[in-house]
């Protein structure tokens, strides 16, 4: 027996059990679990025997083997003073604990805020299994653009051979390329509603895109015509749970001509673009209306291609010229600048969309990159005041405590001890604000929403990797603040300290100064940064658009026959209208473009882009003309629509010196249409301003209308819009009354802007208010250190003055060296970000003196009030002591 | 106050300590335990159950020799005091006594509803 080999058990109970267990149970315990290890392994495997033993160590823990909590446990007994200790001194300082409390709940409310809005805009589209291989073709030019022509898609599958598969899509757009809402209808229950978000789709849309199908096959759907796929959510509103496949649903006024062959899940909210329904492209090919459309000419389609796992996209992408030129049909010029990379076809990583790309007819506004870092940055800032806010504040409250660490040390306390008292003391504030902000978070979830128009579900902040990014900060803002202080009083000697001799000062004044500048620098930034911001945002809110904008209404119709005259007519009678308009696309919205040049000149193509109005639009829009005259429909040219009004940057960019009289030939869906232009408008911008005024040509075409603008008087609006709904109802009794304002419409474009103004201005009056309460917390240490030496002046006869500017310099150097490195960061900083913007304010250096003159205002004032408080008091009361 | 009553379970414990004497201790116990009762016991449960015993005075215990099959450890053998002798004895006697009380007709019916 005794030459017999011994399994080992495994360690790790046995060692919990001899911190757990009693010393004088311990050797039967492990005795009785080692032998029955033994017994269990010749029986049976490894792990089973483990997993026993394992069981059976657990088993112990129970009362009658457990140490006995209280008097006998020196760990615990010490555990209970260090507690007592933190509690005590919090109690004792109420206002700092208070302080310290708050500014850390803050710090970690918003960074967990900022955190959970971080990681929601970096997953979005991450929700299809092979995310990192779908790709979106664009169209690189000088005007980028994300949509292609359709055939390239199954051209790309059938000749490059990493291409697995692609898929086209197109959402329905209206006249003039506005994305329209469709009413669709359920014939056998009536049911009707407007349709935004509909697509025409390739029948791969599911081999690309991850789709969960709750009724119908993936395999067979959208490949019959008028075959129709629809959102659960969508479903869910004409079946009422219900089973949809086989039924037919009316689309516009076509009667049951769609035929539901499946029922999806909805894309969830990370997602850059969102459907309701797809049509199958069989539906708009067995149509066969515009061929064009369908062409390599036409690019118009929304193209996506899923590469086999691990391709890269680089190499694919440098075989498309090639590979496109075979299908082309361009002059050799166009072909050549395709071969050089002047233009190209671009591959964007789905994962990419929704931060980095902001080109022409993005399906969905997308967000940017600039805004996250500028929100991340802001986070960590205040992360960063508020921490060393705390370990400034910790340090103060350690040197009051310079006899119990003398006494602890005398005792025979090791520098270990001493630093885990003060970790434990740190971990219980840092510990007990997380669990605050938790709560903070919670109750701000709809805020911080509405805030950033965001939606983030704080119940994420729950999940291990939230929570351990909280966790990990708060672990580090304690280890950070208790590390100085104690590092500081362990160099002490006891004996020292107990004589009063080394407790009379406060050390690591240089230490705190540094930490002070680093958070005026934090501070500058962000101030300055967002005054910076606001300036630019008032900057492009009061920039001249070249139109107006103001008291304008804007109603949605559909013009295919035409009742402009007529609607107008009938407007212009109610009180409060002052003009009526119908034109196909508003300012701000988004915009078709096609091909043209002057007849003098065939070589100089220019992409134009264009917007078909009638003769009122100019009073309307209150645009100005600048030479010729404006369309009138009344004229034969002008309602042929071969009259052109352009603005000057076209003529410009056509190299015509005045356009009036010149004769144009334009390429409108593959046909060309030869015109003159009469008139030439300044330069508007139809656009917003991130983008810059480009080519712009406008003519009369009424079944392109889309919107109707009434120009309002400054009246009651509601009353005007009433009557307005009445009057609409009477011309277009089919349609539903949709109305916006579009000065509002505008307004939204620089929505993110905005937001993230109300953000920054929010985050730099939280971290304003942390560093001012940082500085109360320093001075204060400052001064009650020097309050001997400033009543020694008194009484040697140091005025008021003197004293306080003693008092200051060194604040003030501070401020100023602080302020000499803020400046080129934040510079540096915002001069990326205004790269945004095509119109840009410039960064004013005003903002700079203002920012650091309110600094120092701000020291000097803080400073001299609590100074003040010792110098005027009698100086005989400061050294009467010893 | 404590010591005077013995739960089903610490009796069978007991009973099983007088059954193994002089060799009984926590995993022999465990074993005879489960092949006498056929019930399922962990470790911890024998030996959270000695200790009780031993606490109420019923149980005395002592340190064997070391040995090589525990690692090096010493065993505790356990061995019934008079008291847990008597307290024994005391609940045999109360189910004898309750056994015998219980009427005729009674264990006829249970005989009754058992077939």
């Amino acid at each position: 027996m005794a030459s017999e080999k011994l399994y080992q058990p495994p360690k790790w109970p046995e060692r919990l059990l001899r911190i757990v267990c009693k010393d004088d149970l311990l050797e039967e315990i492990e005795g009785d679990l080692f032998e029955h290890y033994q017994d269990l392994r010749t029986r049976n495997s490894r792990l089973a025997a483990a997993f026993s033993y394992w069981f059976h160590a657990f088993n112990f823990l129970r009362p009658f083997a457990l140490k006995k909590i209280g008097q006998n446990s020196t760990q615990l007994i010490m555990y209970k003073s260090y507690f007592k200790f933190a509690i005590r001194g919090m109690w004792r300082q109420k206002a700092s604990t208070a302080f310290n409390l708050i500014g850390l709940v803050l710090a970690f409310t918003v960074s967990g805020l900022i955190y959970l809005h971080i990681n929601q805009e970096l997953s979005y589209d991450k929700f299809h299994e092979r995310a990192e291989d779908i790709y979106r073709v664009a169209w690189m030019n000088e005007n980028p653009q994300t949509r292609t022509p359709h055939p390239i898609a199954q051209a790309m599958v059938a000749d490059i051979p990493e291409v697995e598969t692609a898929v086209t899509l197109s959402p329905i757009y209206g006249p003039g390329l506005t994305k329209v809402t469709i009413p669709i209808t359920l014939e056998k229950s009536n049911i009707t509603f407007e349709e935004p978000d509909g697509f025409f789709a390739d029948s791969t849309f599911f081999d690309v895109f991850d789709v969960k199908f709750i009724e119908g096959n993936p395999e067979t759907a959208l490949q019959t015509v008028n075959g129709v796929v629809l959102s659960q959510s969508m479903a869910e509103r004409y079946f009422l749970g219900e089973e949809a496949v086989g039924n037919r649903l009316s689309f516009g006024p076509s009667t049951d001509m769609l035929e539901v062959v499946g029922v999806v899940e909805d894309f969830p909210l990370e997602s850059h673009f969102h459907f309701n329904f797809l049509i199958s492209y069989m539906t708009l090919k067995s149509m066969r209306f515009n061929d064009a459309w369908l062409s390599w000419d036409d690019f118009g389609h929304f193209n996506y291609v899923k590469l086999s796992a691990g391709s890269s996209a680089q190499n694919v992408e440098s075989k498309i010229p090639e590979f496109a030129i075979k299908y082309l049909n361009w002059p050799e010029e166009d072909l050549e600048s395709l071969r050089q990379g002047e233009v190209k076809f671009a591959l964007q990583p789905i994962t990419d969309i929704h931060l980095k790309s902001n080109i022409r007819w993005e399906l969905e506004a997308n967000s940017s990159i600039t805004y996250l870092i500028i929100y991340g940055v802001s986070g960590l800032f205040i992360l960063l005041i508020s921490v060393i806010n705390f370990v400034n504040l910790s340090t103060a409250r350690s040197a009051q405590r310079l006899k119990e660490v003398g006494v602890k040390k005398t005792l025979g306390a090791r520098k270990g001890q001493l630093l885990t008292q003060f970790v434990f003391e740190t971990i219980m504030i840092s510990y007990a604000a997380l669990i605050l902000a938790l709560f903070s978070i919670r109750g701000l979830e709809a805020k911080f929403n509405h805030l950033v128009s965001g939606n983030i579900d704080t119940d994420l902040i729950l999940t291990t990797q939230s929570l351990g990014f909280l966790i990990t900060i708060t672990t580090l803002t304690a280890i950070l603040a208790a590390a100085y202080p104690s590092i500081y009083l362990n160099a002490l000697k006891p004996g020292d300290i107990l004589k009063g001799a080394g407790g009379k000062k406060i050390g690591g004044a240089r230490v705190r100064m540094a930490l002070l500048g680093i958070q005026f620098v934090a501070a500058i930034i962000m101030i300055s940064g967002s005054l910076i911001i606001s300036d630019q945002i008032s900057f492009i809110k009061n920039k001249d658009l070249g139109f107006s904008a103001d008291n304008l209404v804007m109603i949605d119709i559909d013009n295919w026959e035409d009742r402009s005259e007529i609607i107008k007519n009938r407007l212009r009678q109610i009180a409060g209208v002052k003009e009526a308009s119908t034109i196909s696309n508003p300012p701000g919205g988004q915009f078709n473009q096609h091909s043209l040049y002057a007849e003098a000149d065939p070589t100089r193509s220019i992409d134009a882009l264009e917007i078909f109005v009638d003769k009122e639009a100019l009073a309307v829009l209150d645009i100005e003309l600048k030479e010729g005259r404006f369309l009138d429909i009344g004229l034969a040219a002008d309602s042929a629509g071969t009259s052109f009004v352009m603005n000057e940057t076209a003529i410009k960019e056509l190299g015509l010196l005045s356009g009036v009289g010149e004769n144009i030939v334009w390429n409108f869906n593959e046909k060309l249409i030869k015109g003159q232009i009469v008139g030439v408008v300044k330069d508007f911008h139809y656009q917003s301003l991130h983008t810059p005024i480009r080519p712009l040509i406008m003519m009369i075409r009424p079944q392109s209308y889309n919107k109707i603008l009434v120009k309002l008087d400054n009246v009651d609006f509601t009353s005007s819009v009433s009557e307005l709904e009445s009057a609409f109802a009477e011309i277009y009794p089919e349609l539903k009354f949709k109305y916006a304002f579009l000065d509002q419409e505008i307004d939204e474009m620089y929505q993110e802007e905005s937001r993230t103004l109300l953000l920054t201005t929010l985050l730099s009056g939280i971290s304003i208010f942390l560093s001012i309460a940082g500085l109360i917390g320093i001075v204060l240490i400052a001064i009650k250190q020097r309050v001997k030496e400033i009543g020694i002046r008194k009484v040697l006869g140091a005025s008021i003055g003197e004293i306080l500017m003693l008092v200051n310099t060194r604040f003030i150097l501070v401020g100023l060296v602080s302020t000499m490195i803020a400046v080129p960061i934040t510079f540096s900083l915002m001069q990326n970000w205004m790269g945004n913007f095509t119109y840009q304010n410039g960064i004013s250096p005003s903002i700079f003196v203002f920012t650091t003159i309110g600094l120092l205002v701000l020291i000097f004032v803080t400073n001299s009030l609590i100074a003040i408080k010792t110098t005027r008091s009698n100086p005989s009361l400061a050294l009467r002591n010893e | 106050m404590k010591g005077t009553q013995l739960g089903e379970f610490e009796e069978l414990v007991l009973l099983i300590v007088g059954v193994l004497h002089p060799e009984a201790y926590g995993l022999n116990i465990r074993e005879e335990i489960i092949k006498q009762s056929n019930r399922k016991v962990a470790i911890g449960a024998v030996h959270s159950a000695l200790s009780r015993l031993q606490e109420k005075g019923f149980l005395k215990s002592d340190l064997a020799e070391a040995t090589h099959e525990r690692g090096g450890r010493r065993k505790r053998l356990f061995s019934i005091t008079a008291e847990g002798k008597r307290a024994l004895k005391r609940n045999q006697e109360l189910r004898n006594s309750l056994f015998n009380q219980i009427p005729e007709i009674a264990l006829k019916g249970m005989n009754f509803s058992g077939i």
